[in-house]
């Protein structure tokens, strides 16, 4: 999958037997991408999930082609990055291009398919989503179209695999006989005559007029329930009903698939490694079991450094060289299985903490996604954005970041202006914790009392109008009014809803298990081998954390660890006996404090690096600054 | 065609045909030029956005800034439905 992959990979442009899968934003080309490669790409209900282009491998009648998921475009004059790429890979040269048309919203998508045919490249029209059309009383004759288009017209319901299977035979067809095209000009074969028309918009227009009949004299449930949603009443109290049921279904869903996940890892995993390794201590630390220990490594055939150590300490019998080795068995115990053992944390904080929280908020924003419910929100609050200095297509991005903020970070490139991007990846770092983090901080709070994951919700909203009014300010550039269509409501396809949720669970676990293995690992050495004490009994660093922020001393390895991953600048004060406000002022450093390692990898690729060092510091010096500020308050009133 | 307004002042519901469009190239790409038949659904209060109904298709909403940039008539007599 290449949603990591930043810069155009400009290998793909060479490549000869390409095919494009072109189309106007949300009209489902991720879809038939994955129906038809069986390679899984994103999709939503929404323009602008695919930044970047896919590329994977299609057999048409025995003969094998790269088919490429472009970014959905407008038009082939780019009005964003994303565009351009759809616009480049046009310009690479392709076999064919299959183009992909909302049967729903014709007139304007016969605009690009008019500037495809230019091109004079062989095409091939999906006319999808013909069940919304119906829906909406929009009847297309298909057959009339094909004959304006010159090229073939497949109906298809890409998300119930409906004409797929007649698309990739007319595609053969395309390719195998290159179109004589004597009698009608179809501007899409290589020996053409066909002259575009002036005015593509036009023509577009009256094709339309031509093969389309409207009867919406009875809108849909969905198509009425769309239109309410998106005017303020009945539309605000649906919203704050969406986010309430979104904080119910993460906070409620992920306890409920933590409480058989707890019981399996601290009842049946982390007892079992515990037994295992301390067995096989006992055994060395026994002075009778030096022979059975000598034989279990020894020939067992460890490493020669070990072995030669251990059975030195065995054949000398010298006291000194034992307890050596004992007390290097006991710091590799505690790092095995002490308090912050990688077989204690690793099962404690990824699948009993952490897995549950993600996938209980996957399961409620790949609906809100794929129902086309977010540029909805977007229209009802850009009134309040746009006040912020951004506007409102930006909440897309912010519930995208709850999630994690690199992909967030990365569908930004559909922004218009430099300044937007650069102020949704500031307010994005500073202020919208992910979902590990969020799962995190439920589990800190919930701990304590109902009321402090409230507080903490409203904490975060006010900081992210506060840091959005800073960054405004700061960022030079303008940013660009709001401009967005506003797709049909659809009720999600159970199969492709939950293919996006696994697709998602499984980015997940491939993406960020690295970091939290990598983050557990530093975690149990830092902790095991004593480091840990040895950093925090700094004298500047109690200042810090026991001065300032009022934590115990032990809370310095979220700071420590907090630098790899979000979630762990929580996890270890899970352990630990806070105060109230400790815990408060915990989260809110942990809110504020940096984002990821990967996160600055992203931004580092995507802006300069200099706006990635800055938004680190920024991000460090603010949350130890509004911490310490919050908990010396707290201290007065205590 | 009767007299003009800014799209952001036009009155709602009512069948309007677009008399000029700034040159913004995703309004363009969107079908927005001179000549589009368009109707305000709803226009937010607080300085938000206008939600326009576009060709009787589909939905685009418009931030306040680029919607009073677009300047928007009455229909001609003869199209008027």
């Amino acid at each position: 999958m290449s949603c990591h992959d930043v810069k155009l990979d400009e290998s793909v442009l060479k490549k000869p037997n390409k095919i494009l899968l072109i189309g106007n934003p949300n009209v489902g080309k991720s879809i038939f991408f994955t129906e038809l490669t069986g390679i899984h790409a994103v999709s939503s209900n929404y323009a602008g999930t695919t930044v970047n282009f896919m590329e994977g491998r299609l057999t048409v009648g025995g003969k094998e082609y790269v088919l490429i998921d472009a970014p959905g475009t407008y038009s082939l004059e780019p009005s964003s990055e994303a565009e351009a790429v759809a616009s480049r890979l046009m310009e690479s040269g392709a076999l064919a291009i299959v183009c992909v048309l909302d049967a729903s919203n014709l007139e304007r998508n016969l605009h690009l398919a008019m500037e495809l045919r230019q091109h004079k490249i062989p095409l091939v029209f999906a006319l999808n989503l013909a069940d919304v059309a119906k829906r909406k009383g929009i009847d297309i004759n298909a057959k009339l179209l094909e004959q304006e288009l010159g090229a073939p017209v497949v109906e298809t319901i890409a998300v119930k695999k409906q004409g797929l299977d007649e698309l990739v035979l007319r595609l053969g067809e395309v390719l195998d006989s290159p179109k004589n095209c004597a009698d009608s000009p179809c501007g899409s074969c290589s020996s053409c005559q066909y002259t575009e028309p002036g005015d593509k918009w036009l023509s577009a227009k009256e094709i339309t007029s031509r093969v389309v009949k409207v009867n919406t004299a009875n809108p849909s449930f969905l198509d009425r329930l769309g239109k309410k949603m998106v005017k303020p009443f009945p539309g605000l109290p649906i919203a704050f009903l969406a986010l309430a049921l979104l904080v119910g279904v993460v906070v409620f869903g992920g306890r409920m698939l933590r409480m058989p996940l707890i019981m399996l890892t601290d009842g049946l995993i982390i007892p079992f490694f515990r037994n295992l390794f301390e067995g096989i201590f006992a055994i060395f630390a026994s002075e009778g079991g030096q022979l059975s220990y000598r034989y279990l490594f020894y020939d067992g055939g460890f490493q020669t450094g070990f072995r030669i150590f251990t059975d030195g300490a065995w054949m000398s019998a010298d006291y000194g060289a034992y307890a050596a080795v004992g007390g290097f068995a006991s710091v590799l115990l505690n790092v095995l299985i002490g308090e912050y053992g990688i077989f204690v944390i690793s099962f404690q904080w990824i699948i009993a903490l952490i897995l549950p929280y993600v996938f209980s908020f996957y399961i409620g924003i790949t609906f809100l996604e794929d129902s086309g419910y977010l540029p909805r929100v977007s229209v009802l609050f850009d009134n309040i954005m746009r006040k912020l200095g951004v506007q409102g297509g930006s909440l897309i991005h912010v519930f995208l970041a709850l999630g994690c903020a690199v992909p967030a970070i990365l569908g930004s490139r559909t922004a218009t202006t430099k300044k937007e991007k650069m102020m949704i990846a500031t307010v994005i770092c500073f202020a919208v914790p992910c979902i590990s983090q969020i799962g995190a901080l439920v589990a800190l709070m919930g701990a304590f009392s109902w009321w402090m994951s409230p507080l903490m919700l409203l904490f975060a909203m006010f900081l992210f109008v506060v840091v959005a009014l800073i960054a405004g300010r700061i960022i030079k550039g303008k940013v660009d009014p709001l401009i967005i269509e506003v797709p049909n409501l659809l009720m999600p396809t159970p199969k492709t809803y939950f293919r996006k949720l696994w697709i998602r669970m499984r980015h997940f676990l491939k993406d960020a298990e690295l970091p939290m293995l990598a983050a557990v690992f530093l975690a149990a050495i830092l902790a095991g081998t004593g480091v840990l004490s040895i950093i925090a009994n700094q004298a500047q660093v109690q200042m810090i954390v026991s001065g300032w922020l009022g934590m115990p001393e032990e809370a310095v390895v979220s700071l420590v660890l907090g630098i790899v991953r979000r979630e762990m600048s929580v996890a270890p004060l899970l352990i630990l006996n806070l105060t109230y406000l400790q815990v408060f002022v915990a989260g809110v450093v942990s809110l504020l404090y940096l984002p990821c390692l990967s996160v600055f990898g992203i931004l580092a690729k995507e802006f300069k690096l200099r706006f990635a060092v800055v938004i680190f510091v920024g991000t460090v010096v603010s949350a130890i600054f509004v911490g310490g500020v919050i908990n010396q308050i707290g201290q007065l009133f205590i | 065609m009767v007299g003009t307004v800014s799209l952001y002042k036009a009155q709602k519901s009512v069948p309007l045909q677009v008399a000029s469009v700034p040159d913004v190239g995703l309004l363009q790409n969107l079908g927005l030029r001179v000549g589009t038949k368009v109707a305000v659904q709803h226009r937010y209060a607080f300085g938000g956005p206008v939600l326009l109904d576009i060709e009787n298709s589909f939905s685009v909403a418009l931030g306040k800034d680029i919607a009073t940039q677009i300047i928007v008539g009455g229909l001609p007599k003869h199209e008027l439905p």
